[in-house]
Parts: structure tokens; sequence; C-alpha cells
């Protein structure tokens, strides 16, 4: 999970790859590197953030350097080195690579070249291609057809970028990694994400599986695997680059936590009419599935995928939520009948999208809940709904995954019916979250429970998926150790971990069954001695048996499991915060994974 | 001269404003259906502002979440005044932020782009150049009194009629306006701008008072929120009347104009909405009910039947069904002051509701998130919190 950046143009290389590594530094940063071009390529590489490599930077003259490609890198074989720092070239220096994905048959390619007397400077997958390039071309092909030729060879994923000393040329290819092309005036940019380039152009192009792409001053051209040149769309991005901006806060991720009123009124925006109590959502129209519902995610979207899971039982479909990793190996059933839901903020996790295309495959029909347009779930999916949360930059989800919840209500509604009941109180929720952000003791209980051996959420009906998503939250930034059970589980086995030093979080809201119940659960831990702390909207009488109270307005139970998550968001955020993690960009991890 | 860039005072709470500035300071609070900050904003922006520093404090997440990092495609840096201790102490809190000669405006009183471009235009090699109108009473506010094109004088609350004009708080200030902030001793532990331009005459530096016809309207307390939606609806610049496309108004509902609907509202069958009404984003208002002469704050539910005249809410407010507010004029105690003969019907702060069936009479003030019983009348002041059954 990297980023790659691209360039020719009229001469500010250099300038254009930094600023375009550090709009994609949210997919990873233990190390970045550049290649510029200018007759002979020179490439600067560092381990560490961009930072690192701009330090390096400062005394490189690059006036007048035309052509470049750059990387920001997330390990995934090797560690994160200078020398597993991408650009990679070959042994003479006159080919330049960056790459992101995983080339699976890396190791057998590396034998063959080593056996051909290629000496390897990497342990990286990506050295191979350069080297199968520059082969190649000693072979005499001219550089387009060498960079074809090498990538022919390859097996997995990948979006490369790669040029050749003394032209002024970026060759790219893609196969299931993301790349965009932008088209400027007199420059032409390359990117795994259109961040890195809106500042210069808002007009793309997408490139789409295995198609190839040479770049030049003057433009694309865009051919496919046997060279025929094709007319791919050209699309005008209209969102705001400025969004990047933390807004005086700290973290983008304090930002993003107060931005969700605005982003929920956004995701409900005319999809929901309040006089007739109807949601419409004309993405969906027609789609009135017959079979089964299969909801596949990673990480906190899988969350929400259980939330959205839950609320299709309770209203009479069979609807299952998967870890989309282990999707595959489950070998479930699916055909025509089948509707598979890919939940996926970036639209471009690798594991969600194998198993869209699996059931593209087999004849299911597939809808992605996304929030980023033109994504490669929205585009291969035979429908799309957006979120509408805006950018996150914030590695750990919380806007997204609050519009995530509220997406996926009104899918239920809309493919299950919807009452006056439902409407009200979606319209509800913006606000609700709002009053918790107002008013959140959420920094004080956090500042009682810093040093606390481990943290345990629980919870029962929408509120299980808040717990695992409050422990996912506050392992990604603090890296403490928690866990989210449901509430019913907690005696089977996880009670022997409950001590004095543990805070168990209890969600707890509305009087029905399932809160009585989870009440019943807290008095188990509490008899433990663990301090408890409860999310509560003050209707039960767990608030008794608490240590800490974290309340949440009275408010239906769809938008209590958002709010509640918010002050679990909040908690984990002040916990973080108290140990000085960094909190944007927690250790090891990277905000889309785009590779298995 | 070129309009730079714009130091926008927004970290002060308003207390004369209570309980409506709980979560929020009073620049967020509604003028119309927008942020009285929005406004200041965008006359800002018509007079050619190409940035701004916004200073901010008390409930400053509002302002930072609403804003975001740019404002009509202007850059804006946040700058944090930890405690409020005065304008002058806030400005000296975004000095690094701005280079000199720089406008510094009041986020929380609206001016319009005329006293804008006034002032600048008259700056022309003063220390400090202020925007002063005369057509409205200084007797609340700061006073200038201005001899020849000159500041002469600058004194807070001005008792004597004639004499002083009301300070707008639009000025440009030049380095030495700074220093001499800097300078000035704090009184009652508060850094005034005002006393930085006093200290500044004093050290014999040219200060300049630029006399202007713009608008300039204020809310000191709940009450002026109605006066100051009236005047916004009245010059229509930058709130109009009218209902929002993504609003669901039912055909048998009346909109009276002048009235605004925003965003994602519901006005149910039957229902009245204005004249003078401003419903912010997503609010309800039940069947057959009416609601003129209000302003009512984002994701206010009206129940059916109920009647708000002359009502300010807060956001979230629960109206009950057939709950009725008869309208102003009524007696508002703020503080240890009563004032009488008030145009208030009520106040309903934040997350006030009520069971329905309540009357309250005229010049009722509800604090944040107090609970009226079902059939309750209540008058007087109920506290933040408190339940209320009578």
């Amino acid at each position: 999970m990297c980023g790659i950046v691209g360039y020719v143009g009229d001469g500010n290389a250099l300038e254009v790859l930094t600023t375009g590594l550090s709009g994609l530094e949210y997919r990873g940063y233990d190390s970045a590197g550049v290649a510029l071009g200018n007759g002979r390529l020179a490439v600067y590489k560092r381990a560490g953030e961009l930072a690192e490599l701009e330090d390096t930077l400062e005394d490189v003259d690059a006036d007048g350097v035309r052509v470049g490609i750059g990387h920001t890198r997330w390990s995934t074989h090797g560690p994160p080195t200078d020398a597993n720092a991408h650009p990679h070239t070959d042994a003479a220096g006159r080919v330049a690579v960056v790459h992101n994905g995983i080339i699976e048959n890396y190791a057998a390619l590396r034998e063959e070249l080593s056996a051909a007397g290629v000496a390897f400077e990497s342990d990286t997958d990506t050295e191979v291609v350069p080297h199968l390039i520059a082969r190649n071309l000693e072979r005499g092909m001219a550089p387009e057809r060498a960079f074809r030729a090498a990538i022919g060879r390859l097996e997995g994923s990948y979006a490369i970028a790669a040029t050749v000393a003394g032209s002024e040329v970026v060759h790219a290819a893609r196969k299931e990694s993301p790349l965009v092309i932008g088209l400027g005036e007199g420059a032409t940019y390359l990117a795994s994400d259109v961040p890195a380039f809106i500042e210069f152009t808002d007009r793309v192009i997408y490139l789409e599986d295995d198609q190839f792409a040479r770049l030049d001053a003057g433009g694309a051209v865009v051919a496919d695997a046997d060279g025929a040149v094709l007319d791919p769309p050209v699309d005008t991005i209209e969102w705001d680059p400025e969004d990047a901006g933390k807004s005086g806060y700290d973290h983008y991720m304090l930002k993003e936590i107060n931005e969700q009123p605005s982003a929920l009124r956004d995701c409900l925006r005319g999809r929901i009419d309040g006089l007739e109590g109807s949601v419409h959502l004309e993405e969906l129209a027609g789609l009135e599935p017959s079979g089964p519902i299969q909801l596949v995610a990673c990480g906190t979207s899988y969350h929400a995928a259980l939330f959205a899971a839950g609320m299709f039982r309770r209203r009479g479909i069979h609807a299952d939520a998967f870890i989309a990793s282990e999707y595959h190996a489950d070998r479930l059933p699916v055909d025509a009948d089948t509707l598979v839901v890919g939940v996926t903020q970036s639209g471009e996790t690798a594991d969600t999208m194998r198993a869209l295309r699996e059931a593209n495959r087999a004849g299911a029909r597939t809808l992605a809940v996304t929030n980023v347009v033109g994504s490669s779930a929205a585009r291969e999916c035979d429908r799309t709904l957006y979120i509408r949360a805006g950018p996150e930059i914030g590695v750990a989800a919380t806007k997204t995954f609050a519009s995530q919840q509220l997406a996926l209500a009104l899918v239920v509604a809309e493919l299950t019916g919807s009452s006056h009941g439902l409407v009200d109180e979606l319209r509800d929720v913006p606000d609700a979250v709002q009053t918790v952000l107002d008013t959140s003791r959420a920094s004080e209980v956090a500042d009682a429970y810093v040093d606390a051996d481990a943290y345990f959420f629980i919870g029962r009906g929408y509120q299980y998926p808040v717990a695992l998503e409050g422990a996912l939250k506050m392992k990604e930034i603090t890296y403490r150790h928690a866990e989210g059970f449901a509430a019913g589980e907690l005696k089977h086995g996880p009670l022997a971990l409950v001590t004095e030093e543990t805070p168990v979080f209890a969600l707890v809201t509305g009087e029905g069954e399932l809160a009585r119940k989870t009440v019943g659960n807290v008095k188990e831990v509490e008899a433990r001695g663990a301090p408890v702390v409860a999310v509560s909207d003050g209707r039960t009488e767990v608030d008794r048996y608490a240590d800490e109270l974290l309340s949440v307005p009275e408010i239906g139970e769809i938008g209590a499991a958002v709010a509640a998550n918010v002050q679990l968001q909040l908690v984990s955020y002040w916990v973080a915060n108290s140990l000085g993690r960094s909190i944007d960009r927690p250790r090891n991890l990277a905000k889309s994974v785009t590779v298995e | 001269m070129q309009p730079p860039s714009a130091v926008v005072l927004a970290a002060g709470e308003g207390s004369r404003l209570r309980p409506l500035t709980e979560h929020r300071p009073k620049p967020m609070l509604p003028a119309a259906t927008k942020p009285i900050l929005e406004h200041v904003l965008d006359e800002l922006c018509a007079a050619g502002v190409p940035e701004f520093t916004l200073v901010v404090g008390h409930g400053r997440r509002r302002v930072q979440s609403h804003f975001g990092p740019s404002y009509r495609d202007r850059p804006i840096e946040y700058v944090h005044q930890e405690k409020q201790l005065g304008s002058g102490h806030a400005l000296l809190a975004a000095e690094d932020a701005v280079d000199a000669p720089c406008l510094v405006v009041n986020g929380d009183q609206i001016v319009d782009r005329q006293i804008l471009g006034d002032v600048l235009d008259g700056h022309d090699g003063a220390a400090a150049t202020l925007g002063v109108v005369g057509h409205a009473d200084p007797s609340e506010y700061g006073g200038a009194s201005i001899e020849d094109g000159l500041v002469t004088g600058l004194v807070e609350r001005p008792r004597e009629d004639g004499e002083y004009l009301l300070n707008a708080g639009v000025y440009v200030l030049e380095d030495a306006a700074f220093g001499a902030i800097r300078r000035a001793e704090p009184r009652a532990g508060e850094h005034t701008l005002t006393d930085g331009l006093a200290e500044l005459i004093d050290a014999g530096e040219r200060v300049d008072g630029v006399v202007s016809e713009g608008l300039w309207v204020d809310a000191t307390y709940p009450w002026d929120l109605l006066h100051v939606a009236d005047d916004v609806l009245a010059d229509g610049r930058n709130v109009e009347s009218g209902v929002d496309p993504d609003a669901w108004v039912h055909e048998s509902a009346t909109v009276r104009d002048p009235a605004v609907i925003s965003a994602d509202c519901v006005v149910g069958p039957g229902a009245v909405v204005g004249p003078g009404s401003c419903l912010g984003e997503n609010v309800t208002v039940g069947a057959n009910a009416v609601v003129e002469g209000s302003v009512v704050d984002a994701d206010t539910r009206v129940g059916a039947n109920a009647t708000l005249v002359d009502c300010v809410t807060g956001r979230g407010v629960r109206v009950g069904n057939g709950s009725t507010v008869v309208g102003g004029p009524g007696d508002v105690r703020i503080g240890d002051r009563v004032h009488s003969g008030e145009r208030l019907g009520a106040l309903l702060a934040d997350r006030a509701r009520d069971g329905g069936g309540v009357t309250y009479a005229p010049g009722t003030v509800v604090g944040s998130s107090a609970v009226v019983h079902a059939g309750s009348t209540v008058r007087g002041t109920i506290p933040d919190g408190a339940e209320v059954r009578g």
C-alpha cells in the first residue's frame, strides 16, 4: 500500500513530485523517493516520512527537470530502509521504476535475473521490474516496448510507473491497483490518487486494469494490453482540495470527528422525504433482491457491514456480513439472486475488491457503498451509493464510519420499506451527534484510564458492532490492548481477563431486553472490580453501576449506535493524545489497504 | 488601499446572550439562518479581502467545523486564544499570523461591505484607521469622538449623547498599532483594542476615523436576534427570503414572506411559517403549527398545532404538540437586570424540550436541556437542565 506519482512537463518536476507525494502521504509513510530525468536519471530516496526526503532534497538543483517519478511506501516486502525505498533502478541507472501492489512471481523472476548475472540492491519485489526493462533495452527494444514486455512477465497486482534516461516520457501500467492520469496545460501527471495533483489540474483519466499509458508533456496515450490505442473518458474532479487542511485542529482525526454532524446531513440530504416518511435512493432503483444479501468489508467498514446485516435481518431479510479476506475462503454459494454489497471507504480495498470481482464473475448483483467517486469499487459494481462523507485524511476511520452507518440504514430502508418513524429517527441523528460533541466527557474519562492494562467494550444488538469498532479505534491509535465483545459472550471466556486495571466500556441504550441484559453483564464485571464506563442514554439503571458516564441523547436505535460510537472515538482520541501517539498516522497502518 | 488580509475576532462568548452561548460563541448564533460570522465573512469577501485569520476561543470547534480550512476559496488560518482577555489580547494572539497593515473586524457584529470599503479607502498614512457610524446608539457599545477626521477620544458606553459616534469595530492597523496595544496597561484584567488605540493617540500617532453610512447590526441580548433577522432579511444580500430546494413543504402549508426555510426542513400540512420567520437546517414544523416572527435554529422540532410568536430557539429544541409561545412584549431577566417590554415571546435554549400543551408567558427563558412537563404554564427564567412541572 503505497502511493506513486509521475510528471512530464515544462521543468519543475521536483516541486510537482514532492507536492504530489505529500498529497498521498495518507497511503503510507515509511519511506519516500523520487527519480528525476535530466539526460541521466538522479534518484533520491530515504526511509522515514516525506519530511526526511525533503531534507535530502533541499540542496538539489532541479531547475529545468522535465520528467520524474516518485513514491511513498508502506512496507510489504523488506523493512523500511533507504535501499528498499523506491524508485528502484537497474544496475546502469538507466531505468527507474515505482510500484504499488505486490508482484507475486517476483521470487522466480529474481532467481532468473540473478542467474543471468543481475545484482539486486534491495529486498523488494519491485526491483525485478527495472532489471527486466533494462534487459529488454539491451536486447534492442525501444523503451515503450521494453516496458510492455517487462510488465507482461509480472503476476500479481500493480500500478507501475517507469522512466528511461534520456527520454521525456513516463510509462505506466495498471492491474488491480489504482492509477489516475491528470491532464494539464503543457504538463501531464500520474498518481495513485487525485489529491496528488489536484492543485495543478482537475481533468483526469482513470486507468483501467490491464491498460498501459504513455505520458509526455502534451498528454497521455492509453492503450490496451495488445497495444490498441483507446479513447478513455476524461472526468472533471469537483471536490475541493482545500478540504485537506486541518482547520485549526491538532489532528485530522479530531477535525473529522467534529465534522460528523455535517457529513451526516450530506449523507441524508435529498434521500429522505420527511413529509411522506419515505426513503428515495435513485442509485438503487429497480434493485429488488430476491435472494440473500452478503455484505463484504474490512476493518471499520466491516463493523458498519455487521450493523447493516443486523438491520436487514430484523426486517426479515437473510443478510450476513463477511470479512472480505475470509469471504473467498468460505466459498459461499453466490448466484444471480444474490446481492453482494461491498462496503469500502476508499473503494480500492484490495480484499473487498477481490470479493466483489468474484461476485461479479459469479453473476451476482453488486452494490458498492463507498466514499470515493470514480474508485475501483464504484466503477466495477452494478450500483454505487456514495456515503458523501468528504475526504478523510486520518488513517483511523471516524466520520466515514458514521456515514457508512447512515448510508447503509438508507439502503436497508430502500430495500425493505421505510416509515415516518424511521425517517424521523434518521433526521434526528446529526443533532444527536452534535450533542455528544458539545457535551462529551470523553477527555476526562480518557485521563482517568490512560494507564489501564487493557480496554474492553461490550454491547448487544446494534451496539455490538459499535463495541468492536470502539476497540479497533483504541488499538489503532493508542497501540493499547483493546477488545470488543458481544456482551453475552463475556462470561464465556473473556471475563477471565477482567481485572481492576481493565476498564469495561458498556454500550447501553434504549430500554428493551437487550439493554437490560447488558446491564446484567455490567453487574458481572463490576463484581470483579473492573471500572465500568457506561455509554448510556439514561433509560436503564446502568448509570448506578458505572464509575464513569458518557451520555448520549435519547434517540432511536440507529442513532444511538452512531452517537455511542462518537463517544468511543473521542475516548480513543484523548487516550492516544495523552500518550503522544502519531494519531493521524499510526505505526504500521495505512489509510487505504490496496494489497491483499 | 488594496484590501489586505483580515483578522476576525471570534473568540468571545457573548455572556449577555446566555443561555444560547453555552456551546458556541456569539459569532455562531444565527442572524436569520446563517451564523453572524458567516455574514461578516461574506461581506469581507465582497470587500475583496483575500484571506482570513480567525481568532477563536469559546466554543471554537463550532467555528472550525463550520468554516473548515477556507471560506469561498479564501484560506482561513485559525488562531486559538485560550483565555478571552479582551479584543487587544485576541489581536496580539494573531500577530504572528498576519502582516501589517491588516483589516481587523469583530466576528460577532454584522458590518457590511460599505463600511469595510469606506475604512479601506480612508486609510491613508495613519497608524490606524477606524470606522464609526452615526446612525446607531453608542450607549451600549464603544464610542469615538472625531475631529476633522482624527480620532480624539475613545470610551466604552458613552453616557452623553451627541459627542460620541459608535465605534463600528472595523480597523485598519499598521505595525505601530500592534506595539501600542502591547504597551497599553490592561484594565480589570482585560486588554482591549480601544485601550491600545488610545495609547497610540497618546503617543502622538495619527488615528483616523471614517464615518460610514453602511449597515451595522449587533445582537446584545437574545431578543436582538429577532431584530437582526429582520434587518438581514430586509437587506437581502446574504440571506434571501425563500424555501430551499432541499426542504419539504406540504402543499397545504402557507409560507408568508419574508421567511427563510433552510435545507432538510419539513413543514407539515396546514402549517403557517412567517412573516419574519427563519428556520435553520432540518427543522420540523408540525401540522397546523404557526411560526411567526421567530428565529428557529437547526434540528428543532415544533409539534403539531403549536404556536411560536417572537420566539428564539437554540438547536435541537423540542416544542411539543399544542404548546404556545404567545409572543412579546415581555419582561426578561438577564443576569441581575430585568429588561421591560422587550419583544420576546420566549427563548428556548439548545435541546430544551416540552411535553406538549405548554404555555410560555411572554419573556420566558428556558435553559439548555431543560424539560417542561406537559400542560405546564411557565414564566420567568428556567435554569439549564432543570425539570419544570407547573
